[in-house]
């Protein structure tokens, strides 16, 4: 055992050394000292075991996640053994002993580091300030001047060895300080450096340096050069383009030009002659030079007149015209008759030419005429459709023969005419010279209020409201009518009278003289006439673009009402010219290019007036149809008017406040005026046609004219009623009387386009409608019209629905021997169409099913997850509450560590005191069994009668007992 | 520990019990219009005296509001086997460990890096929810049960990230938090479970390992028509690069194409199959 212990206090002891060692030099001390309590305690299996890991973490570090619980509790319990059992031992005492020796209270300390403490505090002691007034021994005096001359005997040796190397150095740090201090002397000393090393190197360093500069010299060079270069190029094209011309002198553009081209064959030169040029440059004063100089003394460039506005332009036309007013007006006082004279034999001899020179020669203004060409082939596709029979030629030269017609009726008339002219004549030139509405206007006068009465009694009484809002003093002259009555009625009567009366209006501006520049614009109806009366198409033309551009909007603010007016004069001007009997077409035509721009100009108001125009035939139209026996269809008049609307004002609208009741208006007419005469079938395929001519680019589905076309259709069979009682159509269809309308009975030789004014003129009981010709031309028209229905429905879905009856009812038809061959082609052609696009709809169809019902999926949540999820943060968006949280866990954290350390501390303690209590329990008991083993041996003695002799050996050892047993106590 | 935020409405287990007595009611009264029909139009009086008169007089006779299904359908449960999804704390944070971005750390730590494949189990676990199968409600659960022996419960009724990374990204706080709520609700989606995976399959199971090296070559399609209805199918898939999962608790172990086939693919055939059963198009 002895052995043992010895082996093992010097396995202490080395290790201890090897501690010491160690610890000086301050690193693993803790890993240390848990090898040294390992080898200590080896005995305690416990201490062996290492924590469990859960989770295998690759890569994760292993620093002190390596616990090992059964050692960290065993030097708990030695903690407490050193900290808690000592405070626990002395509560019970009154004094404490101190320990107070240096290095006692460090347990890390060994024998030796002790040591080495108590003699550094030792020497501390001695070199402080109380200590030098101590008296010393001898011995440690010697001590200290040994150590100290030691340390004198250091030194020296150092010194002396090492002498030549710091002279070095101090010179060395010299020169760097100087070389800091002023670079200038450094870089000489560099220098001094070089030249002691070589003077090759530095010669080199010259050359190079001096080639550097050449090189840079030839490259600024260059750059000059590539600058002049650009500028030159700049010039060049700045003088080519046409600023510079505009600005510099004409006789300075010469010199330019010649420097330009002097410039360019430099450039063609070529680049290799670069230096020669410059020299050339150089020496002659430049051509460049010299224009500069001279554009000095030019004139600075004036800003030119700034473009106008549409005000200023507005007005300058004002000007201009005021200045040709003056001029006729100058013109007409001092060569009157020469004028007149000429006029009147060039109408003579030729009408339409110079009235077409006169147009086209007419300043600016004569624009009139081109739109009167312009115009004519705008319309021209509903009169191609429409086609004229009787004239049956083109549409311009439509317009030409009309007017050729006229003229000869002039002609032929002039004779039989001559006294009313004359009449006439005297009246109109008083009326172009002053201007002014005499009273004694008599023969013009008539002839526009005839021209009023007439319209209000063919067609409306409500006009008059209309006119009572635009002109009130149509009063006026309506007093004067009633005077003139009976003349009224007599030229009322013949219509030839009233063809004459035409005819000696176109005679009459070549006596009247020409048209005024200015005029103002008319403010009623009679007005207008007056202006307008005798003139022709060209000239009437002329006279509203006059009044239009002398009472401009822009010009003037109360303008606007003047063409307010004017707009609804004019309007009403148009209405008047369709109801006259012999039509004067191309005049209509020419108007609706003013009307239009007009109603652009005053777009609210057009509309105003054409939704009370609107009003005004409806409430017509519902009077009329409650009579049977009147034929309800609409008049040319209103015919015209919806044209007109629906070139003014856009169809494609989804609404429009004119055109969609103006369409609405049209369906109507088409679904509820019986047909009673062919006539009115003539008008019905016209509505037809305007129907869907105005729903071709909107496609807006107009049931009431396919419909009605179908009707017509059915009416070609000769059984009168052909309608099933189930076709979906018959309730509508009902109304409408089914005759054989347009049965073709005989064969037709050819088909002529049919001309709608001169239909339109026929009386309704006028053998012509019931010819086949005719049946055979509104059919063309009725199967051109439903073919563009066709191709204009071809969208719809219900197409097939809509369009197939009609296609079986027309492959029904063409089976009729009678019909011609061109109008069973095109039905026959239109059926097809009809077919091919029913069947592209059926194909696209697809059979009725029941609503699929969607199978619901089930509803899918989104996990919540962090992109960089680190394991304990806390990642509530709320940093106040993750805050307060951590804090939380820490003080519960906290708090059951110290729960658990108190209950240790408390294990602890009890075991300390039922240690302390075994002992003393062992000790009592041992004690116990002592004195019972005694009292035993006694009674023994006693009994065994030994009780003298043994008495003086068991007083003795009761003695030895009783003597010890202080102690023990 | 009480809930840190406030639950919004009501528990779901209650919503549910009432959800389902609402379904009784209605399923009650569409009897009572059957018998309604039967009987006279004195015995409607009557009937109308009583709780739901009006609803039951305004249902058409012989339409029932809801299709009576009584019977819960038959479920299909999934378990994939030996996911590779392991953390790893490469540098300073921790991973997902797979083979294309971590092939040197693996190969430090002396690991083969064809073995770590975590994509393989995002396809399959995509394959699954996304699959018609599921949309139609019929997949009961979803196991996985990773190489380390973790396993975690998927919900199917979870929109897994499209996206690997995303993916990863959930996977490794599930990993390191051992559950993932939902972004709206506070409802668990992925949680780590207790092993075996036994215990969480129901009794009345027919469990179906799936390996190539498997001698029973099946037509999928037969094999699930065979199945009865009232037994729920669990189907156990690999989702390893290599290998073969343990057929320890499995009753049947089968090989459905000649071809070793990834894990999605099985699984996409598996689900074809069913649906195809179950007419889910």
């Amino acid at each position: 055992m002895a052995k043992k212990k010895i082996e093992a206090d010097m396995s202490k002891k080395k290790k201890k050394k090897k501690s010491t060692k160690k610890f000086l030099s301050a690193s693993n001390a803790i890993s240390m000292k848990s090898k040294k309590d390992n080898s200590s305690s080896n005995s305690n299996p416990f201490e062996t075991i290492w924590s469990r890991r859960k989770f295998d973490i690759l890569g994760k570090k292993r620093k002190g996640e390596e616990r090992r619980i059964g050692l960290a509790r065993s030097l708990s319990i030695q903690k407490r053994r050193k900290t808690l059992l000592k405070e626990y031992e002395q509560s019970g005492k009154s004094s404490v002993f101190m320990d107070k020796r240096i290095g006692e209270q460090n347990e890390a300390l060994g024998e030796f580091d002790k040591a080495i403490l108590r003699f550094q505090r030792e020497r501390q002691s001695k070199l402080s300030k109380k200590s030098k007034f101590d008296l010393s021994d001898g011995e440690e005096e010697d001590f200290s001047a040994i150590t100290r001359r030691d340390d004198f005997e250091d030194e020296m040796p150092l010194d002396d060895e090492d002498d030549d190397v710091v002279v070095n150095e101090t010179e060395k740090n010299a020169s760097i300080f100087n070389a800091a201090n002023n670079p200038l002397e450094s870089s000489l000393l560099e220098e001094d450096e070089n030249k002691h090393k070589t003077k090759k190197q530095v010669m080199e360093e010259i050359i190079l340096k001096s080639k550097f500069y050449k090189a840079q010299k030839v490259r600024d060079k260059e750059e000059d050069q590539h600058l002049l270069e650009q500028l030159d190029k700049d010039f060049t094209s700045l003088a080519e383009s046409e600023a510079l011309l505009s600005l510099t002198q004409p006789s300075k553009i010469n010199s330019l030009k010649a420097l330009l081209n002097k410039s360019n064959t430099k450039e063609s030169e070529g680049f290799s002659a670069l230096a020669n040029r410059e020299s050339s440059k150089q020496e002659q004063p430049d051509a460049y030079d010299r224009l500069v100089k001279e554009m000095v003394l030019d004139m600075r460039a004036r800003p030119s007149d700034r473009i106008k506005t549409p005000e200023e332009i507005a007005q300058e036309e004002r000007e201009r015209l005021e200045q040709l007013e003056e001029e006729r007006q100058k013109r007409m006082l001092e060569v009157d008759d020469s004028d007149d004279e000429d006029s009147e034999g060039g109408d003579d001899f030729n009408r339409p030419q110079p009235r077409k020179f006169k147009s086209v020669s007419g300043d600016d203004l004569g624009d009139s005429f081109s739109v009167g060409d312009e115009l004519p082939k705008k319309r021209g596709w509903v009169d191609e459709i429409l086609g004229s029979k009787v004239v049956g030629n083109l549409r311009n030269e439509n317009a030409d023969s009309s007017e050729d017609a006229e003229s000869d009726h002039n002609d032929d008339d002039q004779d039989e005419d001559s006294e009313k002219d004359n009449i006439d004549e005297e009246g109109s030139s008083d009326d172009g010279e002053n201007e002014e509405i005499s009273g004694d206007v008599d023969g013009d006068m008539g002839n526009m209020l005839s021209m009023e009465d007439w319209e209000q009694s063919d067609d409306d009484d409500a006009s008059n409201d209309f006119e009572e809002d635009e002109a009130i003093e149509e009063k006026i002259p309506r007093k004067v009518k009633d005077d003139n009555i009976k003349k009224i009625k007599i030229e009322k009567k013949d219509s030839p009278n009233a063809r004459e009366r035409n005819a000696s209006r176109k005679t009459h501006p070549s006596k009247e003289g020409s048209l005024p520049f200015v005029i103002e614009a008319p403010n009623s109806l009679e007005e207008l006439f007056l202006l307008l009366n005798n003139r022709s198409d060209a000239e009437v033309i002329e006279a509203i673009n006059r009044i239009r551009a002398y009472n401009a909007i822009r010009l003037a603010a109360e303008n606007r009402k003047k063409m307010q007016v004017f707009y609804g004069v004019l309007l009403q001007y148009f209405a008047v010219l369709a109801n006259q009997k012999p039509l004067n077409f191309r005049l209509m035509n020419l108007l609706v290019k003013p009307l239009m721009e007009m109603s652009v100009e005053t777009p609210y108001f057009a509309a105003i007036c054409a939704r009370q125009r609107i009003l005004r035939i409806r409430t017509q139209f519902c009077e009329d149809i409650k009579n049977s026996e009147k034929s309800s269809w609409p008049s040319l008049k209103t015919l015209f008017l919806f044209r007109l609307w629906s070139m003014i004002f856009p169809c494609s609208d989804f609404r429009h406040v004119v055109m969609t009741p103006a369409i609405l208006l049209m369906c109507e007419y088409l679904m509820r005026c019986p047909i009673i005469s062919g006539r009115d079938i003539a008008v019905g395929s016209f509505l037809c046609n305007m129907v869907l001519s105005v729903t071709m680019q909107s496609r807006k589905f107009c049931p009431e004219a396919l419909i009605f076309l179908q009707t017509l259709l059915m009416s070609v069979s000769e059984t009168e009623s052909v309608l099933h009682e189930n076709s979906q159509w018959y309730y509508f269809t009902e109304i409408k009387i089914l005759k054989p309308w347009l049965h073709i009975r005989g064969p037709v030789d050819d088909i002529d386009p049919l001309d709608f004014l001169l239909v339109m003129d026929m009386p309704a009981d006028s053998l012509y409608f019931s010819s086949d010709s005719f049946r055979a031309s509104v059919l063309v028209c009725v199967v051109e019209t439903l073919r563009g229905f066709v191709n204009i429905y071809g969208e719809l879905s219900s197409f097939p629905e809509t369009f197939l009856p009609i296609s079986t009812l027309m492959h029904k038809l063409v089976k009729q021997e009678s019909i011609p061959d061109l109008l069973r082609d095109k039905m026959t052609d239109v059926a097809e169409l009809i077919q091919k696009k029913v069947n592209e709809h059926q194909m696209l169809r697809r059979p009725l099913q029941m609503r699929k019902q969607k199978p619901m999926p089930i509803k899918l949540l989104n996990p919540k997850f962090e992109e960089n999820f680190v394991k304990g943060r806390d990642y509530d968006p709320d940093r106040e509450r993750a805050e307060r949280k951590k804090l939380k866990k820490l003080i519960k954290s906290e708090a059951k560590g110290a729960a658990r350390e108190l209950r240790k501390d408390n294990y602890f303690l009890f075991e300390e005191k039922e240690k302390a209590r075994s002992l003393l329990e062992d000790e009592r008991a041992e004690k116990y069994g002592k004195a019972l083993a005694f009292l035993q041996e006694q009674e023994h003695a006693f009994k065994s009668g030994q009780l003298g002799k043994v008495l003086l050996n068991l007083s003795r050892s009761f003695r030895s007992q009783q003597q010890c047993a202080p102690s023990l106590m | 520990m009480v809930r840190p935020y406030a639950v919004k409405g009501r528990k779901r287990k209650k919503r549910e019990v009432e959800v389902e007595e609402e379904e009784e009611e209605e399923e009650q009264s569409a009897e009572e219009t059957h018998e309604e029909e039967e009987d006279e139009k004195t015995e409607i009086e009557e009937v109308e005296g009583e709780g739901k008169p009006d609803e039951a007089s305004f249902e058409l006779p012989g339409i029932p509001i809801l299709p009576s299904n009584k019977k819960p359908k038959a479920g299909v449960i999934f378990v994939l086997e030996r996911a590779s999804l392991e953390v790893a704390k490469v540098g300073k944070t921790y991973q997902i460990l797979n083979s294309d971005d971590h092939s040197n750390f693996l190969r430090k730590h002396n690991r083969n890096p064809a073995d770590y494949r975590p994509d393989i189990v995002h396809q399959a676990l995509l394959a699954i929810l996304d699959s018609p199968l599921n949309k139609a409600g019929r997949l009961r659960a979803l196991y996985v049960k990773t190489e380390k022996g973790v396993l975690f419960e998927v919900k199917p009724h979870v929109r897994m990230p499209r996206t690997f990374k995303r993916f990863c990204g959930v996977m490794l706080q599930l990993l390191q938090k051992l559950s993932i709520t939902a972004t709206s609700k506070r409802e668990k989606l992925l949680r780590v479970i207790k092993n075996p995976v036994t215990r969480h399959l129901p009794v009345n199971s027919r469990k179906i390992g799936f390996s190539y090296s498997s001698e029973k070559l099946v037509q999928l399609r037969d094999y699930v028509a065979a199945a009865s209805d009232d037994v729920d199918l669990v189907f156990v898939v690999g989702a390893m690069a290599h290998g073969k999962i343990d057929k320890e608790y499995t009753d049947d172990f089968i090989s459905v194409s000649g071809y070793p086939l990834s894990a999605a693919c099985c699984i996409g055939r598996i689900c074809n199959a069913l649906e195809e059963k179950w007419k889910i198009l």
